[in-house]
């Protein structure tokens, strides 16, 4: 489905990424691993068109996008969940909602898939017209993996999930991820949390320092040593 | 007694339109953080292209609207992507030298088009009154107050209920999520530039009716509306229509029970007077 | 730090230019000596704009008010209460200190964010000009006309023409110099950490609070002298010049021109724009009033647009490239 191709990309032409090479298959989920500025979240804007790529590749779907505005990958089906969750706090649930459909493409079907993420996360249902900023952390990730859904993702990437949530709240997002995963969705993971990927990702890339430096299923990777080395830095 | 209710009666009338001017002004700056120092000027333009009409086809201020609105929402989309958002970004403190500079351009090419001398563009309704007791009203001011508040609550309702009013607030309280919803921040922000300039045509017309207008007003009203602006907290709606209709009572009880400077400086004593207590206007929620 | 301030001082090139500078009058016609006295008012105004709009990255557009105070107020008290001018100076100056310290303090209580000063001045340059035209003392709305200059150097008299030349060539330089000497100073290593990153600064431990106000308060003295010193060349103190906002304005434009922050970009800025808006004014201000000011202000979007950091990094660049790509080293 996804396929980057020697991608090099980074801030005010200072590449981050050097020479990016992976793939995702249709109903896939992959893992994006890696310590903090290893380039997780340059890559995943890359992908989502934030970041212009200096050069190299992005096929979606066998098409090049590595030209095209976040807004058109967005229609695309190439949906991000941010780090850090990026609700808009002064709306309520319901609004922000909206806003994930807010693409041409998803417009037009926003009731119905309202309902759908209403079905998996009923305790946003229930407080539809509170504002986003009052939700609790936990919360927000369900709204703002609710608000990526919106956008009839065929990709959907999440950036951080588990970050600062409580331990059960990781327990649920990660089991709602794994139901989007059997539901058919193509997912990517990326995290920092090395043991929680590995349990929920089939398959996985190490980054290091713009690089990816392990690679494979989540057996091989856990057992490589260069993944241990990229998360120690050594 | 009379006195007073006539005091409160036009301050809340052309308070009202005041509110509408920044109206404007506090969505651009909430959507792009830009403040534009030539907004006054292009209520001077507005005002000046309904002089123009009026010399030229007899037109009715009220009915150049149909004319000027458009052509300053050109204007105002064409000033946008030209000369402002070259300067978002990167070199942000320079739009404020910008717009001074778009100012003196307005201001003296307007000078230089229509002269220096008053001038005045004649309405229908400019000189009926309505007198409610002992309180004496001018149509072109009630006139002004219902469209404004009309046009408030329209603005209001589409930031609320329609999704470019939701893509405004949403580039306002975070672009990035905003671009990751698939929302192209960059039109927003051209189209809320252009929508402000729209409304000051709507608002030219709305103040012009028995005014004498210069070229060189339009300073003023950059500082009315920053006052406004700044008193609503920026970008809080309700705060900027409420600091809209305390300016404009300040104004009235000014040159109504004050002689000379002191009256009109009321309008700035309050301003400062409340900004001392309420640091970040009179916004009264705890976000933004 | 300070050596490049002594450096400067002891620069022949400096002194040089001031010496080329000051034979002009004997050089020049008068019309056009006028013009230059006009551009050194400006390049002394917009040098010490600088200080605070420049280095601390503080757009004011109150400077209108210490011109004002500087040249209304001195004017007032020379013709109502017959105080020489020397010591009117003195006080505009000191009144214009502590007006700025309070523009400051107000607007540091404000917390607004990083526009809250342009905001906050341009209020109070406003409310200067509706105190001024309303109030008999400063002359109101018909202004004042000072009394002849006859040349009485203790009365504030430079006899016109190239005495007021020379005063004000000294009263640019002086500005100048007042601007190199902060840049290389401890305050102006404070003031430019303000503007890059107030933030950062406050972080650091740097008390915003305090190199706010220093630099408002060596700016408001500046801008007042200078304002004594021009409407005793003006003679006539015309509220509608020397306490508009406009006058601001075309200070901050001229500064943002020639380069802002820099010690010689400001000057620059009025020392092309004053003479090519004053020529202007002269050939065809009877039929296209306002012109001058028009040309300023496509001037200045252009530049912004093209250079946004003045002309003077713009001309560096350009002479760095003329001698060639071994000396392009300092910017």
């Amino acid at each position: 489905m996804l396929e980057i191709d020697n991608l090099v990309a980074g801030y005010g032409g200072v590449p981050v990424l050097r020479e990016i090479n992976a793939k995702i298959a249709a109903g896939e989920i992959v893992g994006l691993l890696g310590a903090n500025n290893a380039g997780k979240t340059t890559l995943i804007n890359s992908l989502s068109g934030m970041v212009k790529p200096i050069s190299g590749r992005i096929l979606f779907l066998g098409e090049d996008i590595s030209k095209l505005t976040p807004q058109a990958r967005v229609e695309l089906g190439i949906v991000q969940v941010p780090e850090g969750r990026l609700v808009f706090p002064e709306m309520s649930i319901r609004e922000n909602l909206l806003l994930g459909g807010i693409n041409a493409h998803a417009r037009k079907h926003r009731p119905q898939q309202m309902e759908k993420v209403i079905g998996l996360f009923p305790r946003l249902g229930e407080r539809l017209t509170q504002s986003a900023g009052s939700l609790s952390g936990g919360e927000q990730q369900m709204l703002a993996i609710g608000r990526g859904l919106m956008a009839e993702a065929k990709l959907l990437m999440l950036d951080e999930p588990s970050l600062g949530l409580s331990p059960l709240f990781v327990q649920y997002i990660f089991e709602i991820i794994d139901k989007l995963h059997a539901d058919g969705l193509t997912i990517l993971l990326v995290e920092q949390n090395l043991n929680l990927t590995l349990r929920h990702a089939r398959r996985c890339y190490v980054l290091e320092r713009g690089q990816v430096a392990a690679e494979g299923d989540a057996e091989t990777v856990k057992n490589d040593p260069r993944t241990r080395s990229a998360y120690l830095g050594l | 007694m009379s006195e007073l209710y006539q005091a409160l009666a036009q301050g809340l009338l052309i308070g009202a339109t005041y509110g509408l001017l920044a109206l404007g002004m506090g969505l651009v700056y909430g959507v792009s953080g830009v403040v534009n120092f030539s907004h006054g000027d292009f209520i001077s333009l507005g005002m000046f292209m309904c002089l123009a009409l009026y010399s030229a086809f007899a037109m009715d201020p009220y009915v150049s609207i149909i004319i000027t609105v458009p052509l300053m929402t050109a204007i105002g989309a064409l000033v946008y992507i030209f000369l402002i958002r070259p300067m978002v970004g990167h070199q942000f403190l320079m739009v404020v030298q910008l717009t001074l500079g778009l100012s003196l351009v307005l201001q003296n090419g307007i000078l230089m088009v229509f002269g220096g001398e008053p001038a005045r563009t004649p309405s229908f309704v400019e000189s009926k009154l309505i007198i409610l007791g002992d309180t004496v009203l001018r149509l072109p001011h009630i006139i002004a107050f219902v469209v404004s508040f009309a046009l408030a609550i329209g603005l209001y309702i589409m930031l609320r209920a329609t999704d470019f009013g939701r893509s405004i607030r949403a580039v306002h309280q975070n672009a990035h999520a905003a671009a990751l919803m698939g929302i192209n921040v960059g039109r927003v922000q051209v189209l809320t530039f252009a929508l402000g300039i729209g409304i000051l045509a709507l608002a030219a017309a709305l103040l012009l009716p028995g005014t004498p207008i210069q070229p060189n007003m339009g300073l003023r009203y950059t500082v009315i509306t920053l006052l406004v602006v700044v008193l609503g907290g920026m970008t809080n709606f309700v705060g900027i229509m409420l600091g809209g209709l305390i300016i404009g009572i300040a104004e009235a009880f000014g040159t109504i029970y004050l002689d000379g400077p002191i009256g009109l400086l009321l309008p700035y004593i309050i301003f400062v007077a409340i900004m001392l207590f309420r640091p970040k206007g009179l916004t009264w929620s705890s976000a933004r | 730090m300070r050596e490049e301030f002594y450096k400067t001082l002891s620069s022949p090139i400096w002194w040089g230019t001031l010496a080329i500078a000051a034979i002009m009058p004997f050089v020049l016609s008068s019309y056009y000596v006028h013009i230059l006295t006009l551009a050194l008012v400006y390049v002394a105004l917009a040098s010490s704009w600088n200080i605070v709009g420049g280095m601390a990255g503080q757009i004011s557009l109150a400077h209108s008010l210490f011109i004002g105070i500087g040249s209304m107020f001195s004017a007032a008290l020379l013709l109502k209460l017959g105080i020489n001018m020397w010591l009117g100076l003195v006080i505009s100056a000191v009144i214009s200190g502590i007006l700025g310290a309070v523009i400051a303090w107000i607007d540091f209580r404000f917390q607004l964010g990083h526009l809250s000063f342009v905001l906050i001045t341009l209020a109070f340059a406003e409310m200067g000009s509706i105190v001024v035209e309303g109030w008999d003392f400063l002359g109101g709305a018909s202004g004042l006309l000072l009394p002849k200059d006859t040349g009485n150097f203790l009365a504030f008299q430079f006899g016109g023409g190239h005495g007021a030349f020379w005063m004000m060539l000294g009263l640019a330089a002086i500005c100048v110099l007042v601007n190199v000497a902060i840049l290389n100073s401890p305050l102006g290593y404070y003031l430019r950490t303000i503007r890059d990153n107030e933030k950062a600064a406050q972080a650091i431990g740097v008390n915003i609070l305090r190199y706010k106000i220093t630099a408002m308060v060596i700016s408001a003295m500046l801008a007042s002298v200078v304002g004594t010193a021009y409407v005793r060349y003006l003679t006539f103190a015309d509220p509608y010049l020397l306490i508009s906002p406009v006058i601001t304005i075309e200070i901050v434009l001229f500064a943002t021109v020639g380069g802002l922050g820099r010690a010689y970009g400001p000057a620059l800025g009025a020392l092309l724009l004053v003479p090519l808006g004053e020529i202007l004014r002269g050939k065809l201000g009877s039929t296209l009033p306002g012109l001058h000011y028009f040309i300023y202000g496509i001037v200045v979007i252009s530049v912004i647009l093209v250079t946004p950091r003045g002309l003077l990094p713009l001309f560096e660049r350009l002479w760095a490239r003329w001698r060639g790509p071994a000396v392009a080293g300092k910017s």
